[in-house]
């Protein structure tokens, strides 16, 4: 079979509805999982800044109090999300 | 090519830009990051220190990465427990 080529609509349009469903299923998998890798960028970014504050790096592993710290960032994170929609809410029903 | 064919083209074409663009975001991230703490004070070339520092930070924001995507996930998938928990 031919290597990868840019698909036409000729090609688009022997997809059998079997394999238009797999697809379906397949993209919308994608698309979750290309929105949590961007969330991790988002995150890894903010919790560095918290977390991996030495001034030297004296290694290319994380030390345990730097994972710890990564992980609580996160959670951490996550609840202040909940705080900020929770009084969004009681805001609104003023 | 058949419908099989295609479909498979088609996954492997959106596997690699999905997985191009998250490389691209992550060098990106670790040059930044990198940069602002391993060259403090640019001069007119690298330090051999600065550029061991460069590498080693390297790995290491990609260590954090994961660590990171780990606990998201981790705490997504609770999040998700919880609802269906509660609709019970």
């Amino acid at each position: 079979s031919s290597s990868d080529f840019s698909l036409d609509q000729s090609d688009i349009e022997k997809l059998n509805d079997k394999d238009k469903a797999e697809l379906r299923r397949f993209l919308a998998n994608e698309g979750q999982r290309a929105h949590i890798q961007s969330q991790t960028h988002e995150l890894t970014s903010m919790c560095w800044k918290k977390c991996v504050t030495s001034s030297t790096i004296r290694s290319g592993a994380l030390d345990k109090s730097e994972q710890t710290c990564l992980a609580n960032c996160v959670d951490r994170f996550m609840d202040a999300n909940h705080v900020t929609l929770k009084h969004l809410e009681s805001m609104r029903q003023r | 090519m058949d419908s099989d064919g295609v479909k498979n083209a088609i996954i492997r074409q959106q596997l690699q830009a999905t997985n191009a663009a998250n490389a691209r975001t992550l060098i990106e991230n670790i040059n930044e990051k990198c940069f602002e703490r391993c060259v403090p004070k640019p001069g007119s070339s690298l330090l051999s220190s600065e550029q061991t520092c460069l590498t080693q930070c390297m790995e290491k924001y990609m260590a954090a990465w994961n660590e990171v995507n780990a606990a998201y996930i981790r705490r997504l998938q609770q999040e998700v427990g919880n609802q269906t928990i509660s609709s019970t």
